[in-house]
């Protein structure tokens, strides 16, 4: 499989310079470098900016409805085990509209991969705040800005007994690096990826200079208390260190 | 001939399984037995009761005057002391509930050999079981002088069974849900018994991931479906207009209580005809079956799948509790053909979409792709001519006409059956036979368990047809037609 055979002749609708760009690319060459053949995967996106994805990726699979993704992976899953199944959505889908379904995906751990596009605010419908959105982000729906405090969408994963859970920046090679580990992990893999509104929320882009490598910080992904500690470093609202890479990763004992 | 017999008790005394053994054993003593079920929203205690009615002809209904009371409890007696016929019998006193199954036998005047055969096959409790029958056999007088069976061959089956056999038989591959009364035991039903076949079932935490996983695994080509009542049904309605949209064919049972809200949670009505028609934003196509029997909801089930795979629709089966808990006696599952299996997975969109399956506000492409849907609706409507939408009861020639659809149909054949009408019983709701309007006589009537007459809307808008108000039959309290109330509210309608 090359490239070509994944993309299609869609005019790309992203705005100029969005980290989208960044994260497809890093999603394409992870498809083309997995030596599976295109009819080996299923795509889902959700509604929002991600959902795009669809259209500039040639696989089979559906764009769904928002918040709506992931019992859409399983349906597939459990029709087609045989299929490698990539669930996308932005956080509106996942933190918002759709979060019972990511709790229980985590406690379902059923073999399919859900990426979150977070850039912490609804930014197709021009600017609303999220559950991930800062205190005192402001918009048009919210003049007097945020007054509650962001969820921590990491805590809640290994709450629910996700067995795999990371965070990366849009960036190429990380989102490349973290979805062919995700994609190999036996299990409900949950990757959110930080991708700063150049728009509507363009002061989340120093999260870029904030990340660190948990890797090369040598944490031990299979340690939950240390997940637990790395995941409470960035509670999405004041950003002073980010950590990035898997946080945690087991493999749970199916019951049979 | 046509006995009543009421079997009432709190929850957990087992009036369920003594009424079902009764029925069992009459059943295969030849009777054509039917029984329905009462029950409240608790798990012990309260007051539940089985009303079952037998004969040696075809019953599918109850009536409101008991021949015999069983009351496993006190409060039987005394709630259904008035619906006693005046030479009835009451069977009570603290016994256990298969001393009633003995004292009901030998007041029948049934052979006891039946009995002990059923409660062989129940197995459980065999010893205690078959003691206390023997204790009541011994008891009681025999009170009545039944007529002789006529040796019908039959099973004995409720509603939802043809909806899980229908599914089963049709090539089912996966069927999901969350539980709701009176949805419910089709998934118990198809989970008991998914270890001796193919598909598999799976409990989702909420309706909205149901349709979803249903649509998820029927995009792959699988024969997917789902159940729910009403409430869980409003909160699929999303994800069946995205089936509506993206082409996926799904099917779901939808077993109609009486609402609006939470409504009365273990009760019956026909409430959601329109909600089924309507269900969804924006206009695709749909077909809504309703069945009036077990055999009907074998038949249908079948029909909801194959119309969906054919085309790429979703599609109600629109059952309710009466029809769904009720027992019924039928000859056998009819003769149906496994559904032919036409898909694999390819590019889905909820947006309009373009040729390589991608999103498009293209004003040219959303035209062509309404148009194509709406030539669809053309071939389903065609399509539906290969089948029976509608079923003719009574007598084909009378100027009364009674129009109805789903459990009404039992009450109604048999009420009409000494009665100079006419019974036309819709089974497709959508594609509606408007052919049939030629079957209208001079004075129709509809009956309906709902409060505002919702075939009487359909008929309206599809035919030009207006049902008068007096002209309606409706009963909305949660209960189901009886026979011989029906029979004598009828009566006054007719010319």
């Amino acid at each position: 499989m090359e490239l070509k055979d994944i993309s299609t002749k869609t005019k790309n609708t992203w705005c100029p310079g969005c980290p989208n760009f960044m994260i497809m690319a890093g999603v394409k060459n992870a498809i083309v470098k997995s030596k599976k053949a295109r009819d080996d995967f299923a795509l889902v996106t959700g509604i929002g900016c991600h959902a795009k994805l669809f259209d500039y990726l040639n696989l089979n699979g559906i764009n769904s409805l928002h918040g709506r993704v992931l019992p859409t992976c399983l349906g597939i899953k459990k029709a087609k085990p045989e299929l490698t199944v990539l669930g996308f959505s932005g956080d509106g889908d996942a933190y918002a509209e759709g979060m019972e379904h990511l709790i229980h995906a985590a406690r379902f751990d059923l073999d399919y991969n859900y990426f979150v596009h977070n850039n912490q605010v609804f930014a197709l419908t021009v600017g609303q705040p999220t559950p991930v959105s800062e205190i005192g982000y402001t918009d048009k729906t919210t003049p007097g800005g945020v007054k509650v405090y962001p969820i921590n969408p990491l805590k809640i994963m290994l709450a629910s007994g996700a067995t795999f859970v990371a965070r990366v920046y849009a960036e190429p090679k990380q989102v490349e690096w973290v979805m062919t580990q995700a994609m190999k992990h036996k299990g409900f893999s949950f990757v959110e990826i930080l991708q700063p509104c150049l728009v509507f929320h363009p002061q989340t882009a120093i999260y870029k200079d904030k990340c660190y490598s948990l890797e090369k910080e040598g944490h031990d992904k299979s340690d939950f208390d240390a997940a637990w500690e790395k995941a409470e470093e960035f509670d999405y609202n004041v950003a002073k260190k980010i950590p990035t890479g898997v946080f945690y990763q087991v493999v749970r004992k199916k019951i049979e | 001939m046509r006995y009543n017999i009421l079997f009432g008790g709190e929850a957990g005394q087992g009036p369920n399984v003594l009424t079902n053994v009764l029925g069992e054993a009459l059943v295969k003593l030849g009777y054509f037995v039917f029984y329905s079920r009462d029950y409240q929203s608790l798990i012990r205690g309260g007051h539940n009761f089985n009303v079952l009615t037998f004969s040696e002809f075809p019953v599918y209904s109850n009536d409101s005057k008991m021949d015999i009371v069983v009351s496993i409890d006190e409060a039987t007696a005394k709630i259904h002391e008035h619906d006693l016929k005046s030479d009835g019998v009451l069977l009570n006193g603290e016994y256990k509930n298969m001393y009633f199954a003995g004292a009901v036998f030998k007041s029948l005047g049934l052979p006891f050999g039946s009995l002990e055969n059923e409660l062989k096959i129940l197995e459980k409790r065999f010893e205690e079981n078959i003691k206390d029958a023997k204790g009541g056999y011994e008891k009681v007088e025999t009170h009545f002088k039944i007529v002789k069976s006529k040796n019908n061959k039959g099973i004995f089956v409720d509603g939802n069974e043809g909806i899980s056999e229908g599914a089963i038989d049709s090539g089912l591959d996966m069927y999901y849900a969350y539980p709701m009364t009176p949805a419910t035991s089709v998934l118990m039903q198809l989970a008991g018994k998914e270890n001796d076949h193919d598909y598999f079932t799976m409990e989702l935490e909420n309706e909205i991931s149901v349709i979803n996983a249903t649509i998820g695994s029927a995009m792959t080509g699988e024969i997917a479906m789902c159940g729910t009542s009403g409430g869980g049904f409003d909160l699929m309605t999303e994800g069946f207009s995205l089936a509506g949209i993206a082409g996926v064919p799904v099917t779901i049972f939808l077993s109609q209580r009486p609402g609006p809200g939470t409504g009365v949670a273990t009760y019956t009505a026909q409430g959601d005809l329109n909600i089924a028609r309507h269900a969804g934003h924006g206009e695709f196509n749909r077909v809504v079956f309703a069945p009036g029997d077990p055999t009907q909801a074998y038949e249908l089930t079948n029909q909801a799948l194959y119309f969906s795979q054919k085309f790429g629709i979703p599609s109600i089966i629109l059952s309710d509790k009466h029809l769904g808990e009720s027992f019924y006696t039928i000859s056998s599952w009819p003769e149906i053909k496994k559904v032919k299996k036409i898909r694999k997975l390819k590019r889905y969109n909820s947006y309009e979409k373009d040729s390589d399956g991608s999103a498009t506000e293209n004003p040219k492409i959303v035209e062509e792709n309404v148009l194509e849907r709406k030539e669809v609706g053309l071939e389903i409507e065609k399509e539906s001519f290969n089948f029976l939408k509608y079923e003719i009861f009574g007598n084909k020639k009378s100027k009364n006409v009674i129009v109805s659809w789903g459990s009404t149909k039992g009450a109604i054949i048999d009420a009409i059956k000494d009665l100079d009408v006419k019974f036309i019983q819709i089974k497709y709701i959508e594609p509606f036979p408007i052919e049939l309007t030629g079957e209208f006589g001079e004075n129709l009537i509809l009956i309906e368990n709902s409060a505002t007459g919702q075939l009487g809307g359909v008929i309206a808008e599809k035919t030009g047809v207006m049902i008068k108000d007096e002209n309606m039959i409706l009963r909305f309290d949660g209960r189901p037609f009886l026979c011989d109330e029906l029979k004598r509210e009828l009566e006054g309608k007719l010319k």
